[in-house]
């Protein structure tokens, strides 16, 4: 009778402690993360023109064959100048990256930039920061985009060789995002160029991560 | 004089629903600029088109609907659900074909499965069991007033005596 008692009272206090441990959980999930729905999905048809030559299309037999990290990026967004250096010492190492440009300011719906000064601030913005792509795609209407479920720049997808999009990032690329979520998707893909690109981590660790400080 | 207090509060009940309520509309009106960029032929269309970008959330700022948002992404949105509507595609249709991109989050209305459905299940269980603890701690109260009330009036009456 009197142990049944204490148990009654004890509830109240389980369920505050269940109640805390929920709400103190919040405070450290980030709301932007969310389930990428084309993950393990081939990547969207498209067929868009080279950024600079708009004559030359792109579909999606550019993934046939070979490993590809899709950079969504625009020259208007501060984050991919950000990651350029980053990204072009990867495509040293080997790795493919295409471009997926987009700009709102070229669109006469909402912008008055004419194609040809961004063009121009492409290469600037590349001369200045690094240029890691093989070829930028020109992604007109912003579709493609859509379809991948862009939310913003830069995003970044990883494509295998057979064009199905195996990781999806949002936010920039540094070498503690691609030990997190990449190194180990390409390490199955390619495991000689995983290989080369986490020994060049390794090799940026003490400038990245000063002894003491810890990793985030 | 109470009478006349009570016209007073209502009087001012009144007037601030009705200064809430214009406000509401002129951001509506604010918000809703975006519109007159996108023709509708049939005014109903256009209804609807204003309807779907009040349901549909914004991925990038996520507390506010596609209508609401200046974002890019809403912007493109928005173009894209008047696309979508030009090519015939009904309000499930262009709802669907956001949620095969952005996933359930991109819709307010949240799907029932086997997770969510504790959002509808749990207050209802809380309330049922709140029940049944109430009436168990009433009966409890009942059965100890008839049979210890006696011995307990008993044990008094035994006091009064006493003195």
């Amino acid at each position: 009778m009197k142990s049944s008692r204490f148990i009654t009272l004890l509830i109240p206090l389980v369920l505050f402690l269940l109640l805390t441990v929920f709400l103190f959980k919040g405070l450290f999930s980030d709301p932007t993360e969310r389930e990428s729905e084309v993950l393990s999905k081939t990547f969207p048809a498209f067929e868009l023109p080279d950024l600079n030559d708009e004559t030359r299309m792109y579909t999606n037999s550019i993934f046939e064959g070979e490993v590809t990290l899709v950079n969504v990026w625009g020259v208007w967004c501060q984050t991919c100048a950000v990651e350029l250096p980053y990204l072009t010492s990867l495509s040293d190492k080997g790795l493919r990256i295409v471009g997926l440009y987009y700009d709102q300011d070229i669109d006469p719906d909402f912008g008055t930039k004419t194609l040809n000064r961004v063009r121009r601030e492409v290469v600037q913005t590349t001369n200045r920061f690094g240029n890691p792509y093989e070829f930028n795609i020109f992604d007109v209407y912003r579709n493609t985009s859509l379809d991948l479920g862009v939310t913003g720049a830069p995003e970044t997808f990883l494509v295998d060789q057979n064009g199905v999009i195996r990781v999806h990032h949002l936010g920039d690329i540094n070498p503690r995002v691609w030990r997190n979520k990449f190194e180990t998707v390409l390490s199955g893909l390619s495991p000689e160029l995983a290989k080369k690109i986490s020994d060049f981590n390794e090799s940026l660790e003490p400038i990245n991560q000063p002894k003491g400080q810890s990793s985030e | 004089m109470n009478n006349l207090v009570k016209q007073a509060i209502t009087c001012l009940l009144l007037i601030t629903a009705g200064v809430i309520m214009a406000s509401d509309e002129n951001a509506a009106q604010v918000t809703r600029e975006y519109a007159e960029n996108y023709v509708f032929a049939d005014p109903n269309k256009r209804k609807e088109f204003l309807e779907l970008t009040e349901v549909l959330r914004c991925p990038k700022c996520q507390n506010q609907n596609i209508a609401d948002s200046d974002a890019p992404i809403a912007h493109d949105m928005r173009r894209k659900v008047y696309e979508l509507m030009q090519e015939g595609s009904d309000k499930p249709e262009v709802i669907d074909w956001m949620k095969q991109r952005y996933g359930d989050f991109v819709y307010y209305q949240p799907p029932v499965n086997a997770v969510t459905i504790w959002l509808w299940l749990l207050p209802v269980l809380f309330a049922g069991i709140m029940l049944v603890f109430f009436i168990r701690r009433r009966k409890g109260e009942d059965t100890m007033s008839q049979s210890e009330l006696d011995s307990q009036i008993a044990k008094a009456d035994k006091l009064l005596k006493e003195d």
